[in-house]
């Protein structure tokens, strides 16, 4: 690993920070989010939306979408009710954090980074509660930002991330092999940097570090662990990088699998097809959600 | 499969669903085939076997049960009723995605391993290939590898069924615009000739490589038969075989493929405690089982 390549990255990153773009509800959301759904104060989350045009505009889009039976909701307040905490957060966050990327900026479309993204957080959650994990809101969230590092790469390392990515299409393998092999390191590590950054809590951090690579002494093995195979499941579903990626996956004999059945024995007995085929159901809603957020084919929303 | 795919039955068809033979009928299916017809769709058989029933006069289910287990010519007339039971609804690239799977994982990995021993010979089985369009999906599959991939091999397809019709259709290899909606203009150029005004027929370059057989899967000293497999493809003919049938099968198959090789099924199937020796393998947008080959200990990657 080329340490020094990430230093130098290093003070960019820090420096996002202080970009005007930077939403203030970030910080708000993200410890908002910490809490148990039932300790969410609602009339904080519909505050947080109407402070911000944009978002309310997206969240009433939504809500008024066939998904949702088209009711003609028209103020922000019964928009956040129809819509549910859940996709509210994920059209919050993904508005907040695809605007730290300029549009000029985007290796790739938003839209595809954030079905990804979103699509992770759906299969961790879902995940988490099929074996027991005791916090799959958490499992959600850790799902939702896993790859802010591919963010932070694209506005620290432009042209750089930029040809990872074309070498990563046209080899067909993982992009963070790319990473490692033209950056020195991968979006787990500038990930990390911004998530300590802000302040995630520290399982959150050691998901964002560890999603490609389980090491056995990581903290919050099990929340990794269910973020590594939600992320795995989702590149295989349709779910990835808008590329093909040529792998096939024993998922069952991986090391981050072996690790949490050794935590949740019931994971053993999952059927996995089954979750798979669950997840290709699940996908209408991902999309419509992202679509809600990104109008399809723009590079960032605005 | 067939049952209710040719002709749309309704509940009201049959009168006298409660007719126990029915079931005494079902049972017989279910014995020499592993077809099974849960309760509820007993009517699909009832109508299924009114036609059997014209044929040979009978007057009562329980008449028509006769002519399957005592009478002179059962055998002939089981197989005519499953020729009318087992009617396949298929067409050509049905699942790109295994397919895509195949050129892109599974080929290069089995013809590395192969190589390495000296072998240069390929064997691909279509089991319930019903009127063919699968075996010549990947007959053209093959076909067009083989001035890269494949330079060099010896590659053959085993496609077997029970269904004296389907194979009577699949070896005249002619096909109309249903079975080739999903064939590219190119592909129809290269391997088909025209035979009427609205079909097209497969070339010898295609049919060369296919060798059609009938084979009942549940005839277990058949099935011994087929040996050294490097891929098996058993789409939507498992879906009315019931629990024990299903287990007879795989373990012919487990046996009947070569370490190292990868049985395909259906898009709505899984083997989850069905057999729990195949190895369960993500490919994007499809999922393969996998017979590993001896001392393999797991570590994700087949
Ligand atoms: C729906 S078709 C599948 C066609 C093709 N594999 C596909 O997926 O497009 C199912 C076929 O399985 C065959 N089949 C059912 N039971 C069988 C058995 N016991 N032995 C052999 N073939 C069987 C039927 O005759 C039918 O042609
Ligand atoms: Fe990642
Ligand atoms: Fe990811």
């Amino acid at each position: 690993m080329n340490t020094r390549r990430l230093e130098e990255i290093r003070p960019k990153i820090k420096a996002l920070e202080a970009m005007p773009a930077v939403p203030t509800i970030v910080q708000p959301l993200t410890s908002m989010l910490r809490l148990p759904p039932e300790e969410v104060d609602m009339e904080r989350v519909v505050e947080l939306v109407s402070y911000d045009s944009t978002i309310a505009a997206q969240c009433l889009r939504m809500a008024n979408s066939p998904l949702f039976g088209r009711r003609d909701t028209e103020t922000v307040r019964s928009a956040v009710l129809a819509l549910g905490l859940k996709r509210v957060e994920a059209i919050l966050l993904g508005c907040c954090l695809s605007r730290i990327v300029p549009a000029d900026k985007w290796a790739f479309d938003a839209a595809t980074f954030w079905r990804h993204s979103l699509g992770c957080a759906l299969v961790s959650s879902k995940m988490a509660k099929l074996i027991g994990y005791p916090d799959p809101e958490k499992a959600y969230l850790a799902g939702l930002l896993h790859d802010l590092g591919i963010l932070v790469n694209m506005i620290a390392c432009t042209e750089d991330f930029r040809a990872c990515l074309q070498a990563a299409r046209d080899g067909r393998v993982a992009l963070h092999r790319c990473e490692e092999e033209h950056l020195g390191f991968t979006h787990c590590q500038s990930g990390k940097i911004l998530a300590e950054h802000w302040n995630f809590s520290a399982d959150v951090i050691a998901a964002i570090e560890f999603h490609h690579h389980i090491v056995p002494e990581s903290a919050a093995r099990p929340l990794v662990s269910l973020v590594y195979l939600s992320d795995s499941l989702c590149r295989l579903r349709d779910l990835g990088y808008g590329y093909y990626e040529a792998m096939g996956v024993d998922l069952a004999g991986d090391a981050a699998w072996t690790a949490l059945v050794e935590h949740y024995p019931a994971l053993a007995k999952v059927d996995l097809a089954r979750l798979t085929m669950d997840i290709d159901g699940a996908m209408e809603e991902i999309v419509a959600i992202v679509d809600a957020v990104f109008s399809p084919g723009q590079p960032a929303a605005e | 499969m067939g049952i209710g795919t040719a002709k749309p039955v309704t509940q009201s068809d049959a009168t006298d669903l409660r007719d126990p033979a029915y079931l005494k009928i079902r049972d017989v299916i279910y014995q020499v085939s592993g077809i099974y017809q849960p309760e509820e769709k007993l009517y699909l058989l009832a109508s299924r076997c009114a036609g059997r029933m014209g044929a040979v006069n009978a007057k009562t289910p329980a008449e028509y049960l006769e002519h399957l287990t005592v009478r002179a010519n059962r055998e002939a007339e089981l197989r005519l009723l499953l020729n009318e039971i087992t009617i396949g609804e298929t067409y050509m690239f049905r699942s790109p995605a295994q397919l895509e799977a195949l050129r892109r994982v599974i080929l290069p990995q089995i013809l590395e391993a192969k190589s390495a021993l000296g072998f240069k010979r390929l064997h691909l089985w279509s089991a319930g290939c019903s009127t063919g369009e699968e075996a010549y999906t990947l007959s053209m599959f093959l076909r067009e590898e083989s001035e890269a991939m494949l330079k060099g091999w010896t590659v053959d397809i085993l496609a077997t069924d029970l269904n004296d019709h389907s194979l009577t259709v699949a070896k005249a290899g002619i096909y109309g615009e249903y079975a080739l909606r999903s064939t590219t203009e190119l592909l129809r150029r290269k391997y088909f000739k025209p035979h009427d005004d609205k079909r097209l027929q497969v070339t010898d370059p295609l049919k060369s490589l296919i060798r059609f057989e009938r084979v009942n899967l549940r005839d277990d000293s058949k099935m011994t038969f087929f040996k050294g497999m490097d891929i098996i493809f058993c789409c939507n003919v498992l879906i009315y075989f019931d629990l024990n049938s299903k287990r007879k099968v795989m373990q012919h198959f487990y046996s009947n493929l070569l370490p190292g090789g990868y049985l395909f099924l259906g898009h709505a199937e899984s083997l989850y405690q069905v057999d729990d020796r195949f190895h369960l393998v993500h490919f994007p947008g499809a999922i393969g089982y996998w017979k590993p080959p001896v001392g393999y200990t797991g570590g994700g990657k087949p």
